[in-house]
């Protein structure tokens, strides 16, 4: 033995973010704003749909954000921010041409497998209020081609209708037709509102899907994934065929921090995106 | 322990001349003794050295993962740099359970995502193992978990015999050292002499029953009775979490400086059993019971990361139990789940 310490990976610039431009900047809701973001450098952030960034404003602190596009080869991407701490409160705050900072991208998206494994099928996403946002980076990259697949339904609740994030682009696509559906809820309407109400799972009922040829994504507040799964297992649909983007803390996006932390599992690494056969057993996932 | 790495005796006088002697050009970390407390901490003369274990507060994993360390700076003209300091450092008379929490340490922090802060330091280090003949003190359960033995994670072991130790170098690191000692032969009697001494001072303190097995023990036993009995009593002050030698779980938060032209990045150690530990935007808290946090932090130590490390991610220095106000141990928790009843 020459050595007593045995290192796999050794990455100087582990923690050091790099730098980003705001470019485009679009107030959704008084809670949650869009921001374009250009990569300085001008490489391209590389992501997989469902993977995040740790966003950086120098002074404050750092947050992990989704990315809300999908992957793309120039250097631009698209976060979706709620103001509801340090650094998302600060986000708020600034302009376009603004210098942020990042790192990443982290955590296990929908990679190649994944989005193989959904050719052909009927794909149902369930998104509940922000939780269209990490969604929106593989609902934008399977629309453009939804031939591709047999169906696609599209099923997004928020609590009230000025809520709802992505207004215009939900416009297009009630307006695609085709082998597209989208289905909106709200949980308390308003006089604007002609749409259903009731929480996210009173429209599941309303979608016609096979349950042998169906791949279901699911995000959303924590609440929701439990009443989600009973209802999508309660119409027998395969634990295996439906996959969940979910939340934590995290500090450093690389399996250290501890934060993010299910049992045994980092939500960094293993995830955020989980098929939830692997983590049926987790007593912390929901 | 390697067993065909070279034996050497040195005699005591002859271990503290060498180490005056290292002294003159490194800085050498060292079992001391200031204001009354015994802790690892950086000597300046040999005489200074502790050669006989009394229990520290802090596990030397400080000096590799330090209680808050700056890991980014940046300027208000936009200029961001890592920051990754690290000097060469002789780590002397580092006991077998703490050798097994540097090991751990190196692979969470050696893993795919290599950690440069705390490689930088570690990889700087020389680490001289100082083997223990038997328990230090009523707290401490190194046994319980086998980590009263050490098989790596050291540059040099050594072994007291009377008034000389015996000597392995069993790296590159350790036989470069150990030439600024006067040392003798020796042979694989002697340590075979120490390890018998060794025995007889560990005769009937067992391991943990079905101790390689525990990740299952510990997994069909989530909601045993005694998560409820033994966290009821915790105060969740995190002071377990501060004194382990495997704890490596941290927060990050960045300092401006009071000019606002500059600023750091700094990471700190943070604790699974706090209660804001696991808490998200929004207050959704997804360890928001002291109970559950409990379970967390002792699965993690005999379930999900012994499972990474093939090994007892507790190594039974018996720090957290010291550090305890509220007379919480992993030992007690793991018997009574396998209903041992202890040596």
């Amino acid at each position: 033995m020459c050595e007593s310490l045995k290192i796999v990976g050794k990455n100087d610039d582990l923690y050091l973010p790099e730098p980003a431009r705001i470019i485009e900047i679009k107030e959704f809701t008084p809670q949650e704003k869009f921001f374009r973001v250009e990569i300085l450098s001008g490489k391209s952030l590389g992501h997989m749909p469902g993977q995040f960034v740790q966003v950086s404003i120098l002074g404050i602190g750092e947050a992990p954000i989704s990315v809300s596009s999908p992957p793309s080869d120039d250097n631009k991407f698209d976060l979706c921010v709620r103001a509801v701490g340090n650094v998302t409160n600060k986000l708020h705050t600034l302009k376009e041409n603004d210098i942020i900072h990042i790192r990443g991208p982290f955590g296990h998206g929908f990679d190649n497998k994944i989005l193989e494994k959904m050719e052909g099928k009927e794909l149902l996403f369930i998104a509940g209020g922000i939780g269209y946002v990490p969604l929106r980076s593989l609902i934008n990259k399977v629309l453009p081609q939804s031939d591709k697949y047999k169906k696609v339904s599209i099923l997004y609740g928020c609590k009230t209708r000025p809520e709802r994030m992505y207004q215009d682009e939900l416009e297009q696509i009630h307006n695609l037709g085709g082998n597209v559906e989208l289905l909106e809820t709200v949980d308390n309407g308003d006089d604007k509102w002609n749409g259903n109400v009731g929480v996210i799972t009173t429209l599941i009922p309303k979608v016609d899907f096979d349950i042998n040829n169906t791949i279901a994504v699911i995000c959303g507040p924590p609440i929701m994934y439990k009443f989600v799964l009973q209802s999508l297992l309660g119409r027998n649909l395969p634990k295996e065929s439906i996959y969940m983007s979910l939340e934590r803390r995290m500090k450093c996006g690389v399996g250290k921090c501890g934060h993010c932390q299910m049992e045994g599992v980092y939500v960094c690494q293993e995830g955020p995106v989980f098929n939830y056969a692997d983590v049926q057993n987790n007593e912390e996932v929901l | 322990m390697n067993e065909n790495a070279e034996v050497l005796l040195i005699s005591k006088s002859d271990l503290l001349a060498g180490i005056d002697k290292v002294l003159a050009s490194h800085k050498v970390a060292a079992l001391t003794t200031k204001e009354e407390r015994t802790l690892y901490d950086f000597i300046s003369a040999s005489s200074e050295i502790e050669l006989d274990y009394k229990p520290t507060v802090l596990s030397p994993k400080k000096f590799f993962f330090p209680q808050d360390e700056v890991i980014v700076e940046y300027t208000d003209d936009g200029k961001v740099t890592a920051k990754i300091d690290a000097e060469p450092m002789i780590l002397f008379g580092i006991r077998p359970c703490d050798i097994n929490g540097i090991k751990i340490l190196d692979e969470a922090f050696a893993d795919s995502n290599g950690d440069p802060n705390y490689l930088a330091k570690r990889e700087k280090a020389v680490i001289i193992g100082m083997d223990c003949k038997a328990i230090c003190d009523e707290n401490a359960f190194c046994y319980k978990v086998k980590a009263n033995y050490a098989h790596s994670g050291f540059d040099v072991m050594l072994q007291e015999q009377g008034d000389k130790y015996v000597v392995q170098a069993v790296t590159d690191k350790g036989r470069e050292f150990m030439k600024n000692f006067n040392t003798t032969a020796g042979n694989q009697s002697d340590v075979e002499a120490f390890l018998n001494e060794k025995a007889e001072g560990f005769k009937d303190k067992t391991p943990f029953k079905d101790l390689d097995k525990l990740p299952e023990v510990m997994a069909a036993n989530y909601n045993h009775k005694v998560w409820d009995e033994e966290s009821s009593r915790c105060l969740s002050c995190g002071s377990c979490i501060m004194v382990c030698p495997t704890c490596y779980c941290f927060d990050v938060a960045d300092e401006l400086a009071l000019s606002l032209k500059k600023g750091e990045r700094i990471r700190r150690w943070d604790a699974c059993m706090l209660s804001s530990f696991a808490e998200v935007a929004g207050n959704e808290n997804f360890r928001e019971d002291k109970k559950d946090r409990l379970h967390h932090r002792i699965s993690r130590k005999f379930d999900y990361l012994m499972k990474k490390h093939g090994q007892s991610v507790c190594v039974g220095c018996g720090r957290c139990v010291r550090a305890c106000l509220a007379n919480i141990s992993p030992k007690t928790i793991v018997e009574k789940i396998t209903c041992d009843k202890g040596e």
